[in-house]
């Protein structure tokens, strides 16, 4: 914390549970917050208690990331009897042609309602009604901060927040950088780096392939079958710059969800000019979730077409340490077998990085 | 070029006049049955929500009957809905149909008729674009709309009170005929006073007093009998009143920024989620909240397995609304698996549940014991209903 309190002015406690969009936001949270003088309590990593809590509070057809959301609330709210806040956005839409996924816009409606859960932090994006540089303000005012502060506070997030991104287009993990952002420590790629003779991209929510509690430490058992990842993060930002169309001969449609589309988006590079630059593709879906279900389907109708192995995956609370490992192991296999009938030599370089027109 | 488009009960008459209006050719496809739901749950994707399955079904069906345009409502965001035609389209493509398309309906914009352009670069027709008919083909969809939501609210009264257990339900199917078939205007005016009398023909036993229940949920589900287990029938037929202010026109009204009802249903519905967030959340929160304050003995609130924002509406009725309004819940989640046996004992348990707890508030209600020990339920519901209301009443 750089900011120390001014004077006799207490500082306000503000907890953000460790779930949902803080794995695509937190750098950004966490340097508005500060900047707007307020002393940040994050809840533990995701652990099996979160979870049973999390399920008993959210009902059966709810997804795995929202139950898990409800059980970090309660687990901050246990913790830290003395929050002031609990900061919890509502996340509606932050490109005017795109929408969240619906349970995003209702986040704040169905915490507060829970038991014993101090004032929530109101912070609206919502750039189909005002920019975000309005909800800074909004989000100044419940915190007693003047409309110059709040937007001064907004425009040094975004500068951290685009840094943040370039260090992952670096090639660095999100991990790893949100354990940086969380210590305050510049963003330094690690001495260590993983080696594999395979490639994929891993898609999916940032909540599902980053929370390695409930993925199963996905990302770490690939490593271990000598796999390198590639998440979305980690892709140049020129690939994100054009819509995806879906359908593209019939009834065209944009599609409209935030998360989806850069899903979308990179996997059309992959599927065209980016084709050997990655040996395969795994999707790790949530079970119930809404947009996924329709999104996976049209990758696979895709992937079909191309020929690349891809597999989807579905979590839930009840997956299982064993039928994951089969699972991975046997993909990672296949893809070996076909590699080596083929002869191919691995085709990409180590570093992962990709430029305009590659 | 023959058009078709998918199941969502009665709403065929709706549809159909839109697309003949214009002088199209259209089949309907057969009533949503179980090979329809079978075909579409084999295509789709395992995890959407069921009314992609079952209108995916509806489709197919109405494909092998002749189809080749098939028109279907989208909007953008921020449900999955938006994703039904594209989706829908390629699945169809990639099962071997390669010269159907979907023409997507965008209910944002009725009034704009992208989708009637569409249609008349698919029939290479240029006369479909002559002002009047759309003109014509709006009046005669917004009047037939009106009119099955009339017989709609007829039937979820009429039905508690028949003497002869499925009277009401040969009424409504006559009636369908007659709408289907009444394509003048002069008929279409008329077409009230026939509701009233058909439904005045049904023997009924007015000195019952039938549990009112309100109903509200996903729309598709809400409406298509088929999924629903046929929800309305049943309870009606163990002698309950139905109110269901949810169908096409209702929406169809509320996209034309003219449903007040709606409007007030948001009003009520602010503090507790203060925008639309997709399907009929707010409005199923709404409509819980104006049941409870209009007496009623329960509210059932039917969606498909996994929806997104009815999931959201349940989460807040439950830890929320409930615990304020006390209003007996039952929530009905449908997919593919759902058989008639659970659904048939949860229905009897609710029935028992409100049952008692009208009994308790009659005894503690002085008003009512003084009544001949008969609940007074408050004015409620609009002039068409006060009507039909009336007919039951009148000795
Ligand atoms: S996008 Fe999917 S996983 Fe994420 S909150 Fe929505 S339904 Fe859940
Ligand atoms: S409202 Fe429910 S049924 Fe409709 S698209 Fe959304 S999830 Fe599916």
């Amino acid at each position: 914390m750089e900011l120390s309190t001014t004077g006799d002015k207490k500082r306000y406690k503000v907890g953000i549970p460790r779930a949902l969009h803080y794995y695509r936001y937190y750098p950004f949270w966490k340097k508005l917050l500060e900047e707007l003088d307020v002393e940040i309590v994050l809840s533990p990593p995701t652990n099996k208690k979160i979870v049973e809590e999390g399920v008993t509070h959210g009902f059966g057809e709810l997804c795995i990331p929202v139950k898990i959301y409800y059980g970090q609330v309660l687990k901050l709210v246990e913790n830290n009897p003395d929050l002031d806040f609990l900061f919890v956005p509502r996340y509606v839409s932050e490109v005017p042609e795109s929408y969240f996924c619906p349970k995003f816009l209702s986040l704040p409606d169905v915490i507060k309602i829970l038991p014993e859960v101090p004032k929530i932090l109101n912070f609206e994006v919502n750039v189909k009604e005002f920019p975000i540089s309005t909800s800074a303000i909004e989000l100044g005012k419940q915190l007693g901060k003047g409309q110059t502060a709040s937007v001064d506070a907004y425009k040094k997030a975004q500068k951290y927040f685009d840094e943040y991104h370039n260090f992952l287009r670096d090639g660095g993990s999100v991990n790893h950088a949100l354990r940086l952002v969380h210590r305050n420590l510049p963003f330094k790629l690690p001495k260590k780096q993983t080696k594999g003779d395979l490639r994929f991209l891993l898609l999916g929510h940032a909540y599902n392939i980053f929370d390695s509690f409930i993925n199963l430490d996905f990302i770490k058992k690939l490593h271990e079958q000598g796999v390198e990842v590639l998440t979305i993060e980690n892709l140049p930002e020129y690939l994100f710059k054009k819509p995806v169309i879906v359908n593209p001969r019939g009834g065209i449609l944009r599609n409209y969800w935030r998360h989806e589309e850069e899903i979308m988006q990179a996997i059309r590079f992959f599927l065209t000019k980016g084709k050997n630059e990655i040996d395969g593709v795994i999707f790790l879906i949530s079970f119930a979730c809404g947009p996924d279900s329709l999104i996976s389907e049209l990758i696979m109708r895709d992937m079909k077409v191309v020929g690349l192995p891809f597999l989807e995956i579905t979590m839930d609370e009840h997956s299982g340490e064993a039928g994951m490992m089969t699972r991975i192991e046997s993909f990672v296999e296949m893809v070996r077998r076909k590699r080596k009938k083929l002869g191919l030599e691995p085709r990409w370089k180590s570093k992962i990085k990709f430029y305009e027109g590659t | 070029m023959l058009i078709s488009f998918p199941n969502m009960g009665p709403n065929w008459v709706a549809f159909k006049t839109l697309f003949t209006a214009l002088d199209l050719d259209v089949v309907v496809p057969d009533p949503t049955n179980r090979e329809a739901i079978k075909i579409g749950v084999k295509y789709s994707p395992e995890f959407v929500c069921f009314p992609f399955k079952a209108t995916l079904g509806d489709f197919v069906n109405a494909i092998e009957k002749g189809a080749d345009t098939l028109v279907m409502a989208i909007d953008c965001g921020p449900c999955r809905f938006g994703f039904y035609a594209s989706v829908q389209e390629r699945i169809l493509r990639d099962m071997g149909y390669k010269n159907i398309r979907i023409i997507p309906l965008d209910q944002a914009d009725l009034l704009e008729f992208h989708w009637v352009k569409t249609l008349q670069e698919v029939s290479g027709r240029k006369d479909l674009f002559i002002y009047s008919k759309y003109i014509k083909a709006v009046i005669y969809f917004l009047k037939k709309a009106k009119l099955l939501n009339d017989i709609q609210t007829a039937e979820g009264l009429f039905r508690a009170y028949e003497r002869n257990l499925g009277d009401t339900t040969r009424v409504v199917n006559e009636l369908l005929e007659k709408l289907d078939k009444a394509n003048t205007l002069v008929e279409l005016r008329n077409f009230k006073k026939v509701i009233k009398n058909d439904f005045n023909s049904i023997d009924i036993e007015k000195s019952r007093t039938p549990l009112r229940v309100g109903l509200s949920g996903e729309i598709h589900i809400s409406l298509e009998p088929y999924v629903n287990l046929d929800l309305r029938r049943k309870l009606g037929e163990m002698g309950v009143e139905v109110h269901q202010s949810l169908s096409l026109y209702d929406w169809v009204v509320h996209k034309f920024h003219l449903n007040y009802h709606r409007k007030w249903l948001e009003h009520l519905a602010k503090p507790y989620v203060p925008m639309d967030i997709g399907g009929e959340c707010v409005w199923v929160l709404g409509e819980y909240i104006d049941k409870a304050k209009a007496g009623f003995d329960g509210f059932i609130h039917s969606y498909p397995f996994t929806c997104m924002p009815e999931v959201t509406a349940r989460t807040i009725i439950t830890n929320k609304l409930k615990k304020m309004y006390d209003l007996p819940i039952i929530y009905f989640s449908f997919d593919e698996q759902s058989g008639q046996e659970g659904f048939r004992t949860r229905l009897e348990a609710f029935y028992d549940l409100m049952e008692a707890r009208r009994e308790r508030e009659i005894k503690s209600t002085p008003e009512f014991m003084a009544n001949g020990q008969k609940k007074i339920y408050p004015q409620y519901g609009g002039e068409f209903y006060n009507e039909i209301a009336q007919l039951i009443q009148a000795e």
